[in-house]
């Protein structure tokens, strides 16, 4: 185990252990030691997965708060938005609106990591009427989202991302290189 | 206190069935995967939001809104991991929507549609 090995150890170790005692939420001697040993195992098995760059990344208490802020605020006013909309096509009474198609759309130039491209992805997921497919990169290195829209309103790939992806890749940007 | 949990509690169920009837209503795949992802936003969000405001005002321990508040966040977590896997494997197995995708640039650059479509008969 060579010493950058042994960062992406500790801090998925820590992650795992935080994790731990916030779901048995005691302070208990055994429960301390049990949480322990099982967290190492799962490190162990784990860090290869999960930390692929700088392994205290987030631990940077600035983006930690960045973070928050997206889930909240940001993210909270995208999902209540999209959710409307969803409700809106599945409540009238032909299905109005329903128009499935897969589009490509351009992701930022300035998120290159794979922590940020996967966050980008999974919001776009989790709002209601879009499901990224595909995430691929072309020869120039630019970064391309292939999204399954349900009521596609706009095929221009630009401004159709502009709508897909709102305010939320700005702030994913702030957070992840 | 409790006409708040009751207001989170049913905007909550509403944002369920809203999910629940898209299930039912949508004509294919692509689009019922879309529907259920309300249940798994709003839906969870909202109910998980009621269960906190009730356990913080029914003197439970803190235990109890830490783990209704990782439920919450886990079921978030998960969510869109499985439905990006059910959306690509339904576009790979070449089911499409009825009319077609309109501007189906997955197709365009990929064209694994085809050869989908063409092992699948094969299988059969």
């Amino acid at each position: 185990m060579n010493k950058n090995r042994f960062t992406d150890w500790l801090s998925t170790f820590i992650l795992c252990f935080l994790f731990w005692l916030l779901l048995v939420f005691s302070l208990q001697p055994r429960e301390i030691l049990l949480g322990l040993i099982v967290s190492a195992i799962v490190a162990w098995v784990s860090c290869r997965f999960l930390i692929h760059e700088s392994a205290f990344y987030l631990y940077n208490p600035v983006r930690f708060v960045l973070l928050l802020f997206y889930a909240v605020c940001i993210f909270l006013v995208e999902l209540i938005k999209a959710n409307v909309a969803m409700a809106r096509i599945v409540l009238s009474p032909g299905l109005d609106g329903y128009k499935p198609g897969v589009i490509r759309i351009p992701a930022a130039k300035n998120i290159r990591s794979l922590y940020g491209l996967d966050m980008v992805a999974n919001s776009i997921t989790l709002t209601p009427g879009t499901i990224t497919m595909e995430v691929a990169e072309d020869t120039q290195g630019d970064n391309y989202f292939y999204v399954q829209w349900a009521s596609v309103e706009e095929t221009d790939r630009e401004k159709a991302g502009d709508i897909i992806k709102g305010r939320m890749e700005n702030w994913i940007g702030r957070i992840w290189r | 206190m409790n006409i708040a949990v009751t207001i989170f509690l049913v905007i909550g169920a509403f944002f369920t069935f809203v999910g629940a009837l898209g299930v039912l209503r949508m004509p294919d795949v692509f689009g019922r995967l879309q529907a259920s992802t309300c249940i798994a936003t709003l839906g969870t969000i909202n109910i998980v939001i009621a269960g906190v405001l009730y356990a913080a005002s029914s003197d439970m321990s803190a235990g109890v809104i830490v783990k209704l508040v990782l439920f919450g966040l886990l079921v978030i977590l998960t969510n869109p991991v499985s439905n990006h896997a059910l959306c690509k494997a339904a576009y790979h197995m070449g089911i499409r929507p009825e009319k077609g995708f309109e501007p189906d640039d997955y197709a365009a650059d990929f064209g694994a549609a085809d050869d989908a479509e063409n092992e699948v008969k094969e299988e059969a």
